[in-house]
This record gives C-alpha cells, structure tokens and sequence, in this order.
C-alpha cells in the first residue's frame, strides 16, 4: 500500500491527485451517474491532455478545464531543472540520471538493454516494437533480452521519496539567501550544509504554491526525521492526506469486493462499472456469448493469464503478424480479452500495445491488475488507436468535416495562419504571374485549389501542364499537410 | 499519455540562443533560434521553428520546419538560407525522418542540432530544385524521401 502510493505520488501533482479523490469519492457515492467523471479523473491523473482535447461531452471538458490548470502557471510536474536555483544545483544531474530519456520520467520499472543503456520497461518496449533498436546508441536489440535493474529502481524509489523534502529544504534555503543579499550587501555563500535551514522555519518564494502548501504540512512534523525514516512514518505526517486516500481506496475495494458489476443499459448485461461506457460502442443490445463478459474483469479465462494465486504472470510472446490470418489475429485478441475490433492494422497495433503494457506489467515489482492495464488500454484506443474522436488534423483528415465541427473556433484559433497564407499566396502569386504568365493575375487570383486531398495527382497535373490557369500550387506555401487543409477551409 | 509526458519544465532554462515563443498546447509549439557565432550569414537574425508533435511523439518523431513571419510584424522571422533548408521552410535533416530519429532527441537537442547546422554553413545557397520541391510538394514532412547526401552538415 505505501509502495503503491509513493508511486502514485510521485506521478500525480499533489493538488490533481487531491482533486481527483475527491472527484474519486464523489463517485463512488454515485456510481451510475458519475462513473465517467472516474474516467476523466484518471486521465487527468496520468495528465492525458491529449485525450482532453479530443474529448466530446461537454461535461468532460468542464472536468478538463477544472483539473487542469493552465500550462504556465501551476503545473507542477517534477523536473530536474527545479534544483537550479537553489544551492543543491548538483542534484540536478543525478536527478537527470534516474529519469528515463525516452519519457523524462522518473525510470517506471527499469530495465537494462543488451546494449548497457536503462529505460522504463514500456519505453523501450515501445521502442523496440517500433524500430528494433536502442533509441540511445541505435544497436539493435530484442524485447527478448531486456532485463529488469532492480538497482536503478530503487535508487528511483529512494530518491523520490526523500526528493519533496530536499527540494523543500533547498528551497527555503534560496529564499533565506536571497534574502540575505537583500539586506546585507555581498554574496552569501553558496553551499550551505542543509541540514542548518532545518531550525529556522522561513517562508518559500511564491514560485509554486500548490507545491509549497503540501510540503509545508509536512515539515511541520519533524523535518530531520523525515529524511531519516522510513517511509513507515509517511502516514503519520501526511495526516490527513494519506487517510483520505485510504479510505478512498479502502471504500473503492469494499464496493468491488461487494458487487462491483453493473448492467449494460441495452442488453443487461453485467459488468464492471469501467467497462459499461466502452461496451456501450459496441452493443447490439442481443445477449452476447458469456465470455465475452469477462472483459475488464480481473479473473478472465485465457490460460496464460495469472492465477490470483500471485504466480508471476506470463509473459505475451510476439506475433509474426504476417503469417497470420486476420481470423486467426482476431481470435488471438478475444482470447487475450481485449477489443477485437477495427481493420487488421488497428489489430496488430492494439495487439502489440497490449503486449507492450503487458510485458512491462510484468517487469514490475508491484504489477497491476488487469483491469488497470485494460483501462490504459483504452486510453491508448482513445488516443492512438481506433477511438481517436478527434485527432490532430496530421492524423485524419475528417476533422473538419465533423458535424460538430465549430468553424468559429476554428477560424479564430488559426487565424494567423489564414492570414499568414494568405499573405504568402498572394504575394508568390503575384510573383510567379508577373514572371511566368503575364497577364494572367486576375484570372487565377482568388481561386482554390480543389485537389488538395491528392496530393500526386495535383503535382502531376501542375508538373505536366504549368501554363494553366488552374492556380498552381505555388499558391499554397507547402507548410505541410495542416496548413494545406487551413487553406482549404473557407471558414477564414 | 505517453506524448503529454514531454511536457517538461523547459520554459525556466534553455540553452543560450533558443528561446520558446508559442508552447499553449501539446500540440504544436513554436520555438525562436539565433545563431550564435558571428556566420554572416545568419548575424543578428532569429528564426523560429515550428514542432508538430504527433500522438506518437516521441516514439516518432515531431515534424519541424522553419515558418515565417512577416518582416513588418513585431517578430520579424525569415526564413533561413541553408542548402539543405527549403524556401517553404522545410529543413532537410536525417535526425527529423523516421530513420533517423531517436525518441531520446528532445525538443532542445533539435534545436540545437539545427542551430550548428546553421552555424556550420558557409554557403549562401537554398538546396537543388528548391522552387520545383516548393510548388509540388504535398507529402507530410516526415514522407518526404529526403536523400542525406551531405554529411558534414
């Protein structure tokens, strides 16, 4: 328990993790109507802000705009530079060296590659599915060899715990020795033992309150201890903090432990409550094959998953997908009791996240349940995979076609850029019309370019015939795929 | 999720000569750059880059290219002359494809890898059959099938 919390606070800035327990409760004392609020919660919680913006009910995105602050101001994200200012700025490089340099995370299960080089487990494991080579010194190298570093994890683990409270001690120091200079002119020194703030209670710069009211609750307690003890004493001093959130999550397991299931709307089927939402996309409303009502659950049939026993769970083996038929990769995914819908790309895609999460899970000292690999799952499906809602206009082109489609949004949001191409295509049509076609300005002035949707083809016609009139791409500066499609829309 | 991660405390300490001007999402952000020894032919310019990070970033890489702004605005910003820059702004760089690209690069190392690409120029020139490439091109910068001749840039 302590464990699982440390990580979580670790991941989680303080403030969104206590708003989200609330958000947490909230909903539990509400399953039916809230449960969507958990899934916004949680993804908040892992600062999904991707899904954020692809988000479609209303309600969502009111949850987004109170969880999240805006960029600049709270977002309280653990850095290595937030020990430049103080004057422990050398703990900036170790605290670089146990951050992952694929995610800039702190190293979440690490493993070490063939190649010496130490990456969470699902970093390079995403890597390796991707490119077969170490993103560091580029050697190629198999998921098959990676092996856990326990070491390098608890460094992490240790590091993270005493970090709030150093950085806090540094931070107070900062502040004294500015302050110091402020009244007595010449330069403090710059190291300082930190041990000798630890008497002397001076308040912290205002540079990240949230941070500060947290930490400042905690050194209330014995500061010295802190650092010293384990993390045994963490509930003690947290105080109230920490016992919320056991008795969220002690509320949480009692509820699933009880009942837990939940019936689909249509088909009245039963379920978990995470489960209702996704499924609701996919039902038909008929009674469906009782195996397929496993889905999320946390004892599914498949023979390769773990017994609740807590023997290490089984590793996912890789797929040649090519040999494989796409009957044959469907099955697959049933049987791994995931979603098995969507075009065979989306198939192997899906298949190798999943195996990603999975085989990481199973780096870990901790793994997580099922149902939590599930839901990044469907995370992923919500982000990458097949229920993008609405995606960076790079990867679809349906964006602007959608019937919600807010074209002043829109239009106000690329405003500059409008004008921007604008400006470029007016002035390089003038330019290529006085150099190449005299004359011929008013005619092509002011026309679009219909085939922007196929790119070859328009460059063939435009290569094979420049001296019509159809306005030649040059109209269009080339700034890739998203400022063609702004041109493209009339909305500016 | 994986992307979002990226998102690091940048603003407070980048390296000399590069500046963000636009990071409001996760998206896209704009980022200025100067070049930093005296190379004439970049002298007391700042261009700004352009980063579009796809949901896969950074597993892929982000598409980056330079854009301009017109020299009557607050922030004048040319686009550079490089023979392996475009005049659309489209820079020609290995580390910018699918193959050449490692999800260890970051938003500062791109940077800083086109500033000495900058740097290291002499030649006062836009790469062979900029004008054609400019007009025609409709590929993604990532689909492009650069050929990386030159390595000493």
């Amino acid at each position: 328990m302590v464990a699982a919390k440390r990580k979580l606070l670790r991941r989680v800035p303080n403030h969104l993790t206590r708003i989200s327990q609330r958000v947490l409760a909230l909903s539990l004392a509400f399953p039916v109507f809230l449960h969507f609020l958990i899934f916004s919660a949680v993804e908040v919680n892992s600062i999904d802000c991707l899904s954020l913006f692809t988000a479609n009910s209303d309600l969502l995105r009111m949850c987004g705009a109170l969880l999240l602050p805006p960029m600049q101001q709270s977002f309280d994200l653990s850095d290595s530079t937030d020990w430049h200012e103080t004057p422990l700025s050398l703990l900036g490089p170790l605290e670089t060296s146990l951050r992952c340099q694929v995610c800039k995370d702190f190293y979440d299960n690490p493993v070490i590659t063939s190649c010496s080089h130490t990456f969470c487990s699902l970093c390079i494991r995403r890597c390796l599915s991707t490119e077969g080579k170490c993103p560091a010194c580029r050697s190629s190298d198999q998921e098959l060899k990676l092996r856990r570093n326990w070491a390098v994890q608890e460094l992490v683990d240790n590091f993270t715990t005493a970090r709030p409270i150093v950085l806090d001690l540094a931070r107070k120091e900062a502040a004294r020795l500015t302050r110091g200079n402020d009244q007595v002119e010449g330069p403090a020194p710059k190291k300082r033992k930190a041990g000798r703030v630890e008497q002397e209670e001076t308040p912290v710069p205002e540079t990240s309150p949230q941070r500060v009211r947290t930490r400042s609750q905690r050194t209330k307690a014995n500061p010295r201890e802190e650092v010293i003890e384990d993390s045994q004493d963490e509930d003690d001093i947290t105080g109230m903090w920490c016992f919320t959130m056991d008795q969220v999550a002690g509320d949480e397991s009692n509820v699933l432990a009880e009942d837990g299931l939940v019936a689909c709307p249509i088909c009245l089927r039963r379920m978990k409550d995470e489960a209702v939402f996704q499924h609701l996309d996919t039902c038909t409303g008929e009674p469906a094959p009782p195996k397929a009502a496993s889905f999320g659950s946390l004892q599914p049939q498949p023979r390769h998953l773990p017994k609740s026993t807590g023997n290490p769970p089984e590793r996912i083996p890789a797929m040649n997908y090519s040999i494989l038929k796409e009957t044959t990769l469907r099955k697959k995914l049933r049987e791994l009791g995931i979603p098995e819908w969507g075009p065979r790309v989306l198939l192997q895609r899906r298949h190798t996240e999943w195996m990603n999460l999975w085989n990481a899970n199973c780096d870990s000292k901790f793994p997580k349940s099922k149902r939590d690999l599930l839901h990044e799952l469907d995370v992923w499906e919500r982000t990458q995979g097949g229920n993008v809602a609405a995606p960076s206009p790079f990867v679809s082109t349906g964006t602007v076609m959608r019937k919600d489609f807010n074209a002043a949004e829109w239009s106000a949001n690329h405003d500059d850029d409008f004008k921007r191409l604008i400006a470029n295509a007016r002035k390089r049509n003038d330019a290529i019309v006085r150099s190449t076609i005299p004359g011929a300005s008013a005619a092509s002035s002011g026309s679009e370019d219909p085939s922007l949707e196929q790119p070859d083809a328009t460059s063939n016609a435009t290569r094979t015939v420049p001296e019509m009139q159809e306005v030649p791409a040059e109209v269009l500066p080339v700034n890739g795929s998203i400022d063609s499609r702004h041109t493209s829309n009339p909305s500016g | 999720m994986f992307a979002s991660k990226r998102l690091s405390k940048m603003q407070e300490h980048v390296p000399p000569g590069i500046a963000i001007a636009k990071s409001e999402n996760l998206e896209e952000w704009q980022m200025d750059i100067k070049v930093l020894d005296d190379n004439p032919l970049y002298q007391n310019q700042t261009y700004r880059l352009k980063f579009t990070f796809g949901s896969k970033y950074p597993i892929e890489p982000p598409e980056v290219q330079f854009i301009e702004c017109a020299a009557s605005s607050d922030t004048p910003r040319p686009i550079p002359i490089h023979p392996h820059i475009y005049s659309n702004g489209i820079i020609c760089l290995d580390l910018l494809s699918s193959a050449g690209w490692s999800p260890v690069q970051t938003v500062e190392s791109v940077c800083m890898s086109i500033q000495s690409m900058l740097t290291a120029n002499s030649r006062n020139e836009r790469p062979p059959g900029d004008s054609d490439f400019v007009s025609y091109n409709r590929r993604r910068i990532r689909d492009i099938p650069f050929v990386y001749e030159d390595d000493n840039v």
